[in-house]
């Protein structure tokens, strides 16, 4: 599995804290926005792009408020994407929505719930059955 | 003002508590179901949701299921939809001000009704502030999907629903 994750402007601090915290952890993690001077539009672009090339790929999308990297990532065929404040939701959207992106708020969430965001999206598994036809429809859109 | 509203099966009594208190402020609620609790598609509602505001029979749409995620990430597969998906007031009000947001999805298992409600009271009473840069990030955000041509097909998902129907999709 490897994690790719980008950023806004907004999000750089929060995406070069959570680069540290996975390494540390031993992801394999893939940053496509070195770059601190992206909009949403571009960050979250990049890392669909780069989610959709593998099927063991998942992604962290991150601006000030975590809106605007939703709605780009799920304009895009194939992405699934949530945007998450609470780990709850983070670990049952995996289970459920076969999520494939999370966006996060640098301005609305702190580093420590981020970091266990992440954790309850990365370590928890998509479960399909009766959930997949909601999958299935949503392909049907964009 | 006119709001659309929708939820799946697990949110039903939230939604219709969110009704009631649309309607009790002097708003025209549209509610596109679903109308119980019997196991449905989360895309089905969301669709019929945001087809009420791009042919502008709503001026704003609600969605709710249990996280919030799958309905709302199903509102954003439409083009012309700009949905946020909020536990927060902050991220509500920067959503419309900035991203003239047309629709808001809320997690019926995640936020209390106390927060839901100021979250959609400032949702609709929050107006959007343009500026050329938020101009520029809604019309990329808005050009993103090119077709557009299931938009009220009611038909769409009649295979998928066939296939339930005959049990393959099962856990």
């Amino acid at each position: 599995m490897k994690v790719i994750i980008g950023s806004d402007v907004k999000g750089f601090k929060l995406k070069e804290h959570l680069i540290k915290f996975l390494n540390s952890k031993d992801y394999k993690v893939v940053d496509v926005s070195p770059d601190p001077n992206l909009n949403f539009v571009e960050s979250a672009k990049l890392v669909s792009e780069e989610v959709l090339k593998e099927e063991d790929n998942f992604g962290i999308v991150i601006d000030e408020y975590g809106a605007g990297s939703f709605m780009v990532a799920n304009k895009i065929k194939g992405i699934i994407c949530a945007e998450v404040s609470d780990e709850h939701s983070a670990h049952m959207t995996k289970e459920h929505n076969n999520t494939k992106i999370i966006s996060l708020g640098s301005g609305i969430i702190g580093k420590t719930l981020a970091e266990n965001i992440v954790m309850n999206f990365l370590n928890n598994e998509y479960s399909g059955g009766r959930h997949q036809i909601r999958i299935d429809m949503l392909n049907r859109l964009a | 003002m006119k709001i659309s509203i929708g939820c799946d099966h697990i949110v039903t009594d939230i939604k219709n508590h969110i009704v009631e208190y649309l309607e009790a402020k002097g708003h025209e609620v549209i509610d596109n179901g679903t109308y119980d609790h019997i196991r449905t598609h989360y895309p089905i509602y969301g669709k019929k949701t945001a087809e009420r505001v791009i042919n502008k029979e709503a001026d704003l749409g609600i969605v709710i299921c249990g996280t919030g995620v799958g309905i709302t990430t199903s509102v954003n597969k439409i083009k012309g939809i700009r949905a946020a998906l909020v536990r927060d007031i902050t991220t509500a009000k920067y959503s419309k001000e900035e991203l003239n947001a047309n629709i808001i999805g809320i997690g019926g298992r995640i936020t209390g009704i106390g927060l839901m409600e100021e979250i959609i009271d400032t949702f609709i009473s929050t107006e959007y502030k343009e500026t050329e840069e938020n101009k520029e990030l809604i019309k990329s955000i808005d050009n993103m999907i090119e077709d557009d041509s299931y938009i009220n097909d009611e038909h769409l998902f009649d295979d998928l629903l066939e296939k339930w129907d005959r049990g393959y999709y099962h856990d």
